[in-house]
């Protein structure tokens, strides 16, 4: 069985360091805004919770490339070829997480687990982010994550959206 | 430019301009960055003389060489100019996240001048930076405040700086407020915002910083994270935070009681670390800090950030106060109004000892946990006799009621909890901080003989220059074990040119004798290089301490040795050959 990513925001203190290196790896600069991963981080609530690209079984981005730039690897990772993006952005339209933006130069991005090796989990301290095969706790926590979607806003909104979600649900709605 | 992002960012109030500057090159590897590079700039913008709440004093914020980068625990941000609080150099720096966001949004740092004639705050986004009425977040805590500047700016992921009520009313032991429950604390940074009619700055950065080699950097990140910062002498700040040193400074005799008349606290386990733990619902980290020492807390329906260590004593046993639910309210109220939790605690347990003792009535006494929330919002609106009394910190307070024997303050900043009669070198570190009373600059406790005080002279000299380089690059103050030759590797990646610890060492000393000649010209003398009339003549009470004082004879020894070893004289002036050897003659 392969291993996925899954984040548990009871562990995460919102430091940020998953998306520093992310960014780093991905782009060669520090540059948190466009890493493939996000801290929803609520200070005045202590509250921080990752926004991860869960590789959905039914993939929506996938599903709206109109020019065929998405496709799934043997991991089961979907991966996007940049060299077959029409800058459309109906992918960043489509994902319901906020997990695929458009670069610079228009092109969009995801993430691609490094390729096996994610360099945000090695990064996370508290264990927040963990790379491994599937539980049946991991599946839950994932499933609940999952429930989270949005269809219209921008990608910084919807995960914003699931960020306060689970807050609430840890915290109650005073929180 | 590698690490650094070559500009920066100038506000001026009166006249409503901003614009940038390059940043000064050939001041970069004398000073590095944040404290240092804040300092120079400083000095060179201002005359001593000037009147902190003026027009003419400005502000510069500046961030370190690694801020925004996976160097573990600097994402940090320091604020420099003359503090109102103490009429010294002040300096005060700040976690949370805004460090990274001003970098990534292009500046190094921010230099603020004038004064609006209305309320203001400021907005970055990038290279968008316009200046934006402010009038309808006057009167606002700072929670609503950042709220509000985050909204206007339309990102969740916005930072902001913002003070409240007591910066607005020039409270000089106000502070600005970031995160909620982070500060730039002490000395009254609340007021220099205030005299501005700066509310606040919001911040969004989508930029990014850059280095030379990002294979190595990140290689030799991980390294030390893994063989230096992950080892026993910091990893106390992710299991326990700065709560352990509840329990540590109480079987050490040094933990302030009663307005400092005691040295251990019989109610402690009610504010150790296991309270803390007892009550906490998350650990809380700093950008780009893998320990998280921030513990969030909840008793009853009140929630905090912390409380630290500082606020557990000065706030807890301090004024006798052993409920956890009271110091975290204490804490959470003094964090929205906008008070330094350490001064305002400190003059209340000073007003406690003076109600108790019959010197005068505030109505406020030991152990009274009730009155002495009530007292936060008149201390901060200026509202009641008290609580203007009290919001002019301990020193005034002791002028106006003669009543130096109970003000516990160096240079009109409050003490931290830590007893100096206990461990001398505290004592001679408090004295010889350029900004008051302070444990940032100098912390001897780990030292063999407490109360010898020729090697405790030697120990604070080179913790202080130490933390001058430290401090410049914007490291917490928990990162113990960092040192100048991690530090130089990760310099010389980052850069792609070769950084020497020596120079590191060097530009430490060279910090700390900026800010002194700054307080000389500014007309402090080694009358102010002093210790609060308590710790020199009253006895300790219980504990390993029970008895001690630091004698008048004693300090004058200590700081004698002290200013020996500096290479100043015998009135504490840096001699021309110290300043020459480190590049200062001309200033």
């Amino acid at each position: 069985m392969s291993k996925l990513l899954f984040a548990n925001p009871d562990k995460c203190t919102g430091c940020n360091r998953c998306a520093y290196v992310c960014s780093a790896v991905k782009t060669g600069r520090f540059a948190p805004s466009v890493a493939r991963l996000r801290i929803n981080n609520y200070a005045h609530q202590g509250y921080a919770a990752p926004s991860i690209c869960f590789q959905c079984p039914k993939a929506h981005c996938m599903e709206a490339c109109p020019a065929g730039a998405y496709s799934r690897n043997e991991d089961g990772v979907v991966v996007i070829d940049q060299e077959l993006c029409q800058s459309c952005g109906a992918c960043v339209a489509a994902c319901p997480y906020g997990m695929v933006e458009m670069d610079a130069k228009l092109l969009a991005y995801k993430c691609d687990h490094c390729g096996g090796d994610p360099a945000c989990v090695k990064e996370c301290a508290p264990g927040a982010l963990v790379y491994q095969e599937s539980s049946k706790d991991l599946l839950k926590l994932k499933a609940k994550q999952m429930k989270q979607r949005s269809l219209e806003g921008t990608p910084a909104a919807k995960r914003d959206k699931l960020g306060r979600a689970l807050l609430i649900e840890a915290r109650g709605e005073s929180g | 430019m590698n690490l650094y992002t070559g500009k920066m960012l100038v506000v001026d109030l009166s006249d409503q301009t901003v614009t940038t500057q390059p940043l000064k090159q050939e001041w970069i590897r004398q000073y590095w960055g944040s404290w240092g590079l804040a300092l120079r700039y400083y000095s060179d913008m201002v005359d001593p003389m000037v009147d902190p709440l003026a027009a003419e004093n400005p502000i510069v914020i500046m961030t370190g060489p690694f801020t925004g980068t996976l160097v573990p625990l600097t994402g940090r941000l320091a604020l420099v100019s003359k503090s109102p609080h103490t009429g010294t150099i002040f300096e005060s720096n700040v976690g949370g996240a805004f460090g990274p966001e001003l970098k990534y949004a292009g500046y190094d740092g921010l230099i603020i001048k004038g004064a609006s004639k209305t309320p203001v705050y400021l907005k970055i986004v990038d290279d968008q930076v316009s200046l934006e009425d402010a009038t309808h977040l006057v009167g606002k805590g700072i929670f609503e405040s950042e709220q509000a500047m985050e909204h206007a700016v339309g990102d969740v992921e916005a930072k902001c700086l913002a003070i409240g009520p007591a910066g607005e009313k020039l409270s000089t032991y106000s502070i600005i407020g970031s995160d909620s429950y982070r500060q730039f604390g002490r000395g009254g940074t609340g007021a220099l915002f205030g005299s501005k009619n700066l509310k606040g700055v919001v911040c969004r950065g989508t930029g990014s910083v850059d280095v030379a080699d990002m294979k190595t950097f990140i290689d030799r990140i991980s390294y030390h994270k893994h063989n230096n910062l992950f080892t026993e002498d910091n990893l106390w700040a992710q299991s326990d935070g700065t709560a352990v040193l509840v329990d540590a400074t109480n079987e050490m005799g040094i933990h302030p009681t009663k307005n400092y008349s005691a040295g251990v606290y019989r109610k402690k386990d009610q504010l150790n670390s296991d309270a803390i733990k007892e009550a906490k619902l998350s650990d809380r980290a700093c950008a780009s800090c893998p320990l998280a020492c921030g513990k969030f807390t909840r008793v009853g329906d009140v929630e905090v950030e912390g409380p630290e260590y500082e606020t557990l004593c000065l706030g807890g046993s301090n004024c006798d106060v052993d409920d956890l639910e009271a110091v975290i309210r204490f804490n959470r109220i003094c964090d929205d109004l906008g008070l330094d939790t350490m001064s305002c605690a400190s003059t209340i347990s000073m007003a406690m000892e003076m109600t108790e003792s019959g010197r005068h009535d505030f109505g406020l006494r030991f152990g009274d946990a009730e009155e002495y929330l009530v007292v936060l919002d008149e201390i901060a609106q200026l509202s009641t006799e008290r609580g203007r009394d009290l919001a002019m910190g301990a020193k005034r307070l002791a002028k106006k009621y003669d009543s130096a024997d109970m003000s516990m303050e160096v240079k009109g900043l409050e003490m931290p909890a830590y007893e100096p009669r206990g461990n001398y070198g505290m004592g001679l570190a408090y004295a010889t901080s350029e900004r008051g009373a302070c444990h940032l600059r100098a912390f001897p406790l780990d030292t063999e003989n407490p109360f010898d005080v020729t090697p405790l002279a030697q120990e604070v000299v080179d913790m202080q220059n130490f933390n001058g380089i430290k401090w410049s690059m914007c490291y917490c103050d928990f990162w113990g074990s960092i040192d100048t030759k991690i530090t130089a590797e990760l310099l010389s990646a980052g850069l792609g040119e070769p950084v020497t610890a020596d120079e590191l060492d060097q530009a430490g000393e060279r910090v700390w004798n900026l800010s002194r000649l700054f307080n000389l010209k500014a007309g402090l003398t080694i009358n102010d290089d002093s210790l609060p009339e308590k710790i020199l003549k009253q006895p300790l009470k219980d504990g390993p301490n029970a008895g001690k004082v630091f004698c008048a004879d004693d300090f004058a020894v200590a700081l004698q040795t002290y200013y020996k070893l500096r290479g100043w004289d015998e009135n504490g002036v840096p001699s021309q050959a110290k300043l020459s050897e480190l590049g200062l003659e001309q200033l």
